[in-house]
């Protein structure tokens, strides 16, 4: 299920050699910054031996205070360094955040495009941008304090050799041997802390599938089994969960063994070491870069290599791995020199199927678009009308057959040529945060005013566009009900270039009268093909294609009548709900098969009271 | 189940190793000091030996004190989270909003599951601060005015800290909001942009708000750094100022060199008293967790009585049966008798009570006056198991759970075989699209986008395997007209079962043997549609509702 712990720390670690060799003023700006950011660190012991051995000891408490001043400067020094390091750092953390987020775009709509029809939730965008922000976090605090870590070690050790440089044999070989059994731990912590992170993800993920079905649960009396369900998850969060608490373990063992270890060294070995004639005031000094220095520089180290080291390298190497090494360039055929004959589309011989095992949407189908036509396809839901929609415009290609536009096999055709001959306008409609102009002139960026204008006025949308505020005004498209932006969408396809339009339930949030003005002004404006939500676009198209899961009857709406009971109960059964049957009517008139079962004589519900 | 063994002795655990590292924490700068002193005075003595038996302690027990913490938690979160998702899928559903619950089950657990551990480590999180504090005061009194001078100046610095990044975090977080929607929307119109051709184009369009972003991004990095040049001031001149006046207490002879060192730790852990804030805030996120936990566990959840329904032929009666939705009533002393092998419909406009009857007679809901029975058997007295196979319920937006399509249909079945689950798509007209998807019943659920009708027809084939009694709450809403009409032949025709069928439509309450008719709450009229078509009322309750 989960990449080896190796490849994940691969992964990261080539985007992180990337991004500080792509940025490397920045990262020579950071590291410069942080040598004055260090001052205090490196100051510390020493003046505090200074002034305990030459002024307070010595009788001279106001050279002792002086070397202190000494420390004041070193702070403000310090104060100066750690504010540039933190700008410096932005130098490095913004631009890599800012490439991320642009492949996390490209890859998105790319793919997206490439598998049009599958449904995005707004969560998997949301769950992008929270991994995009965590490795920008997780990234600035891991360079930000692995870098302090080394700066400031370094300058208390050179410290301590500046007091007592035999005291380092003491101190350098515990902490070394410390961050030698962190590194080994945190490569198991890798893959704990990925188990973690998945763990809690299938957990939320369960939680969330069984209680917004909690009520159908409860009608299927599946409790139990629902439960045990997420009990599952929730028991693997749980062991995720305390198999990180072992890393934590090893976090503190860490600042132990480096941190308290050299400590107690010192002490042990300063009998030794004083015999030799280290001073009060030097031993004090060499014990404050422990206690003050390293203590607490290993302790914060552990804990963020340990937290969001860890976290960085797991959300950026699923963030990789769902983005792309670096955005790859689809390869399209190579574009045909032929140029399409006019924009008749055509399919000969179609089959498409959803998936090997599965049962052919079409089969061996044929159909031609002409250069005026008004086709209407009815059919019950599922039975592969978008299927349908999407092969003539060349969004889903064949499993079998051909489909020609102009003449010429469409998958040789430049996507770009092929939107110059057909549009296609799905249910769900593409509104983008802009002007109402720069919606509308999404297929056709040359359309003047006037057109613009006049394919609102045709389509009916002249209330809308005035509550927008004219052209101008500024679209916000969650603030736009479903039938507003259809009718943009419409208002956008109308003006297109393209003499073919395909409607794939695109008037489905009209009423019924939006939709019969939208077809007819369509199909007076070129070839028009209808992918019917309700019967009655059928009923004013001029073909009709019935699609009934077995095979596929084109005529139009009268043949059909005449040649398909299917057909005829689709009708009939619509007029009937319509225009309920209160006296005999249509419903009765159609096929008995659908008539009501009316027993009036035995077993009717009685009320008690009705009161 | 995990009992409550392994959680309550892990906090034992806690709370002795969290003790004993606290007291060597505090005990440690001064042992440290009084050593330092041994070694001046050319004598090793007892000191030495106390500092590294502290130190002894804190290598053992640190690290057993972090997996104590860590190890209490995860078992008392998975405990409330067992509970919480239980008691939630008892409420059917009347826990509230999907994400509200998620958000109880993952966060609101998770804190109150850290409540035990947060408490024990605030708690002994303050002996060292104010052991610390008390240190300086024993050591000498004027050690103490110095560094609380120090910690004013802290805390003043890390207020202000927090007032100067709202602003800027904002617009940051507005421009990525930004970002973000776009490209929702391009992904949700990924249709649109494939037929245009339009990639290039969507993707520049949704990255226009990057150099904002980005503008803002640096700027947090400004302002942070503000904050982390004052702080890297602070920490220093802290410390400086417990030296300064130590120095001066050395050289009046009233401070052992070693107490100067130990009053320099003092200083530093005093400085601790940030984190001891932090560690009560811990302890309120985890009372509020327990409360948004509460807020569920404590809700009543209906139970399942221990018979069976006897034989019989479906008869569905409601006695005096009124029932209330936040307080208000939305049926009011409804008596009615559905006889047992017919369908019948539920009518009325939206308000009506026409969902309540039906959850109630599907035992979803419980009345809060009266009793519903079926066959002369209150549901309250009827167990899970027999309620399962005899009442079926289908819904207008069914939610479907299970890996695979066919794994959500078995889910109301006893005992499902691919056959029963095969009979029941078939009869719910759900097989041919089913036998379009790429693996057909074996078809991943989260990779089957299905359509309103789809969904419903799925549905219809979850609860078909009902025996006496099928509840559709305007589960065919969604279908196109011919499929409805098909599944509607089948529930009125020959079958043997009460079904209980709440229309929309007029063309659905045409084809019911009966007509249930409510008007806001209470039963106006039972009869016939046709017979009810000539009252204008009734025609009006499906006026808006023409296709």
């Amino acid at each position: 299920m989960s990449p080896d712990s190796g490849s994940t720390a691969r992964v990261a670690g080539r985007e992180t050699a990337a991004v500080l060799r792509r940025h490397r003023r920045a990262v020579g700006s950071l590291l410069a910054w942080s040598v004055p950011e260090a001052a205090p660190a490196m100051l510390t012991g020493f003046v505090v031996a200074r002034a305990v051995d030459d002024g307070f000891l010595a009788d001279r408490p106001w050279t002792g205070t002086a070397w202190l001043a000494l420390l004041v400067a070193a702070a403000v020094l310090g104060a100066w360094g750690a504010r540039n390091t933190h700008r410096a750092v932005a130098g490095v953390v913004e631009p890599f955040r800012d490439d991320l987020t642009r492949r996390v775009v490209a890859a998105g709509v790319t793919t997206a495009a490439r598998h049009a029809g599958t449904p995005a939730t707004d969560g998997a965008v949301a769950r992008l941008t929270n991994q995009v922000e965590g490795v920008r976090d997780s990234f600035a605090g891991l360079i930000l304090v692995s870098r302090g870590f080394v700066v400031t070690v370094l300058a208390a050790l050179l410290g301590t050799a500046s007091l007592a440089p035999s005291l380092l044999l003491l101190v350098a070989p515990p902490l070394l041997g410390s961050i030698v059994m962190f590194s080994v731990a945190l490569r198991r912590g890798v893959r704990r802390q990925r188990d973690f992170l998945y763990a809690g993800e299938q957990l939320a993920d369960r939680t969330a599938a069984v209680t917004a079905a909690a009520r159908d649960v409860a009608a299927c009396r599946a409790t139990e089994r629902a439960a045990r369900y997420a009990d599952e998850a929730i028991t693997a969060q749980a062991r995720a969960e305390r198999a990180l608490a072992r890393l934590a373990a090893v976090r503190s063992l860490t600042v132990a063994v480096g941190g308290w270890l050299p400590l107690l060294a010192v002490l042990a070995g300063a009998n030794w070491v004083t015999g030799r004639g280290l001073s009060t005031g030097a031993l004090i000094g060499v014990l404050t870069y422990l206690a003050q220095v390293v203590v607490p520089t290993l302790d914060m180290f552990v804990q963020t290599v340990g937290s969001a080291g860890l976290r960085f390298v797991i959300t950026l190497d699923r963030l990789v791995r769902r983005i792309g090494q670096r955005a790859t360039v689809a390869a399209d055929p190579g574009p045909s020199a032929r140029r399409p004959a006019g924009s008749r589309l055509e399919l000969r011989g179609v089959t498409f199927r959803y998936g090997a095992a599965a049962r052919p949407v079409l089969h061996d189908f044929d159909l031609t678009v002409y250069g005026y036509d008004h086709l209407a396809v009815v059919g019950p839901s599922g039975v592969g009308k978008s299927t349908l929609a999407g092969l003539l415009c060349g969004t889903i290609r064949p499993d079998d057959g051909e489909v020609l536009l102009g003449g010429v096999p469409i998958e040789e055709l430049e996507p770009a040529a092929r939107a110059r001959h057909r549009v296609l306008i799905p249910q769900e409609a593409y509104i983008f945060p802009g002007s109402v102009a720069d919606n509308l002139r999404y297929l056709n960026p040359g359309a003047g005013e006037q057109d613009l204008l006049a394919a609102v006025d045709v389509l009916g949308a002249g209330a809308l566009l005035e509550r927008l505020g004219g052209l101008g005004g500024e679209v916000r498209p969650r603030e736009l009900s479903a039938g507003e932006r259809q009718l943009l969408t419409l208002v956008r396809a109308y003006v297109a270039p393209a003499p073919v339009a395909v409607l794939d339930e695109a008037t489905c949030h009209l009423d019924p009268a939006a939709e019969e003005r939208v077809e007819r002004a369509f199909a007076a404006r070129g070839a028009l093909v209808v992918i019917a939500h309700r019967i009655s676009s059928a009923m004013r198209s001029r073909r009709v294609l019935l699609l009934d899961g077995d095979r596929a009857m084109l005529g139009d709406h009268r043949s059909l009548q005449a040649a398909s009971a299917r057909y005829r109960e689709m009708t009939g059964y619509w007029t009937a709900a319509s225009e309920p049957a209160g006296a005999p009517g249509p419903v009765d008139g159609v096929d008995p098969a659908v008539r009501a079962d009316l027993r009036r004589d035995a077993g009717q519900p009685v009320a008690h009271r009705t009161g | 189940m995990v009992p409550a063994g392994p959680r309550r002795s892990t906090l034992v655990l806690l709370a002795v190793t969290a003790g004993l590292c606290a007291v060597a924490e505090l005990a440690l700068p001064l042992a440290i000091g009084r050593t330092v002193d041994e070694v001046s005075r050319r004598g090793a003595g007892p000191w030495l030996a106390a500092s590294v038996l502290l130190i002894a302690v804190l290598v053992v027990a640190d690290p057993i004190r972090d997996l104590a913490a860590g190890l209490a938690p995860a078992y008392r979160t998975a405990e409330l989270r067992r509970r919480l998702v239980r008691h939630s899928l008892n409420l059917g559903g009347r826990a509230g909003s999907p994400g509200d619950v998620v958000s109880r089950v993952m966060t609101g657990a998770a804190d109150a599951g850290h409540g035990g551990v947060a408490l024990v480590l605030a708690v002994i999180g303050m002996v060292p601060v104010l052991g610390a504090v008390a240190a300086l005061a024993y050591l000498d009194g004027r050690l103490v005015v110095g560094y609380l001078a120090g910690a004013v100046v802290i805390t003043a610095l890390l207020r202000r800290h927090v007032r100067d990044t709202s602003g800027t975090v904002l617009r940051y977080q507005r421009a990525q909001a930004d970002i973000a929607e776009r490209l929702s929307e391009a992904i949700a119109g990924s249709r649109t942009i494939a037929a245009a051709a339009t990639v290039p184009t969507e993707i520049r369009r949704c990255l226009r708000p990057l150099p904002a972003l980005s503008a803002e991004g640096v700027r947090t990095w400004h302002v942070l750094a503000r904050s982390a040049g004052q702080g890297a001031l602070t920490g220093p001149l802290l410390q400086l100022s417990v030296v300064a006046i130590g120095g001066w207490l050395l050289s009046a002879g009233r401070l052992t060199p070693g107490e100067l060192l130990a009053a320099i730790q003092y200083g530093a852990m005093g400085a601790g008293i940030g984190g001891l804030v932090a560690g009560f805030g811990r302890v309120a996120r985890a009372r509020a967790g327990a409360r948004r936990v509460a807020e569920i566990l404590d809700r009543p959840a209906p139970r399942h009585g221990p018979r069976t329904l006897p034989p019989g032929p479906g008869t569905l009666t409601f006695e005096s049966v009124t029932a209330r939705v936040a307080g208000e009533p939305v049926l009011r002393d409804v008596s009615l008798t559905v006889p047992g092998g017919r369908p019948v419909a539920v009518v009325g406009r939206s308000g009506s009570g026409k969902s309540v009857l039906a959850s109630l007679a599907a035992r979803l809901t419980d009345p809060d006056e009266g009793r519903v029975c079926l066959d002369g058997v209150p549901l309250t007295e009827v167990s899970a198991e027999s309620l399962r196979r005899e009442i079926g319920v289908a819904f207008e937006r069914p939610v479907l759970v299970g890996a695979t399509v066919g794994a959500a249909v078995a889910l109301g079945q006893e005992r499902p075989q691919p056959y029963t689950v095969d009979a029941a798509l078939r009869a719910a007209r759900a097989d041919t699209f089913v036998s379009r998807l790429p693996q057909g019943m074996g078809t991943p659920l989260a990779e089957t986008p299905l359509s309103g009708g789809e969904a419903q027809r799925l549905g219809l084939a979850r609860a078909w395997h009902a025996r006496r009694l099928l509840v559709l709450d305007d589960a065919t809403s969604s279908l196109d007209t011919a499929t409805e009409a098909e599944i509607l032949h089948l529930l009125t025709g020959e079958s043997q079962r009460t079904h209980l069928i709440v229309a929309h439509r007029a063309g659905t309450a045409a084809r019911c043997a009966s007509v249930v008719w409510l008007e806001a709450g209470r039963v106006r009229a039972i009869a016939p549609h046709r017979q009810l078509w000539h009252d204008p009322d009734y025609r009006a309750v499906f006026g808006g509702d023409a296709a």
